[in-house]
């Protein structure tokens, strides 16, 4: 009994996830893209980009991904912020070159984005496959 | 009884904390917000103040909020382990 997922066997499920993947990538990209425009940016547009994790995990419930990929690849990123702003801001590179100052804000909102996303992606897994003490969670 | 001292005791330290703050209460001058709701379209090129805010006048700030999270991921790999860490790591004790 506990082997039974709806996700997996549910053809509906499977449908109106596959269908809306796409739009979810999109979205996310368009909150990242526009942070500097309109409300949003990069952590709220990262977990856009998480939920695609759940939605994946929610039909597809097998771990075949490798979350020390994606925790390789975050902590990249991670990284990549915290030299960022430190070497383009702290060191008045933007104030010195205002024609600069929204691909600086695009780029940090990016970076920001992207790993947010990947973090609650590992954050995710790692409690779906959960396979310790107790049970793992299953839809 | 040591509860109701307990009690007391958070009870009469939270009003003299309260009575005091209240007391001392100094007016400040909001001249940084006032500077960042005028000036941020120009210092920084975005149109949304919160952006603006985030990633060019509090940049520290989204820099440590950054960390927050890969402290919490490493929390999360030390005290939900998979099976092929559990399998890894009796492999390891009984070599």
């Amino acid at each position: 009994m506990s082997d039974t997922n709806v996700g997996s066997e549910s053809t509906i499920l499977r449908l109106i996830v596959g269908l809306l993947y796409p739009f979810m990538l999109l979205f996310g990209f368009y909150v990242i893209l526009n942070g500097h425009y309109t409300p949003g940016g990069g952590f709220q547009g990262g977990s856009v980009l998480a939920s695609l994790f759940v939605a994946r995990y929610v039909v597809y419930p097998v771990e075949d991904t490798d979350t020390e990929v994606l925790h390789a690849i975050q902590r990249v990123f991670l990284s990549l912020i915290l030299i960022a702003p430190t070497v383009l801001l702290f060191t008045g590179l933007v104030a010195r070159f205002p024609h600069y100052r929204g691909l600086y804000l695009t780029t940090m909102d990016v970076l920001i984005g992207v790993q947010v996303g990947f973090g609650l992606g590992v954050a995710v897994l790692r409690f779906a496959f959960f396979q310790g003490v107790g049970k793992t969670w299953r839809l | 009884m040591r509860m109701i001292a307990s009690a007391l005791l958070v009870l009469t330290v939270f009003v003299v904390v309260t009575v005091v703050t209240n007391r001392n209460r100094v007016e400040l001058e909001p001249l940084m917000y006032e500077y960042m709701i005028h000036n941020f379209e120009e210092d920084t090129h975005a149109r949304n103040a919160v952006a603006a805010i985030l990633l060019n006048y509090r940049m520290y700030d989204t820099m440590f909020e950054a960390l927050i999270l890969l402290t919490a991921i490493i929390g999360m790999k030390q005290f939900l382990p998979r099976e092929s860490d559990i399998q890894a790591g009796k492999e390891h004790s009984r070599e």
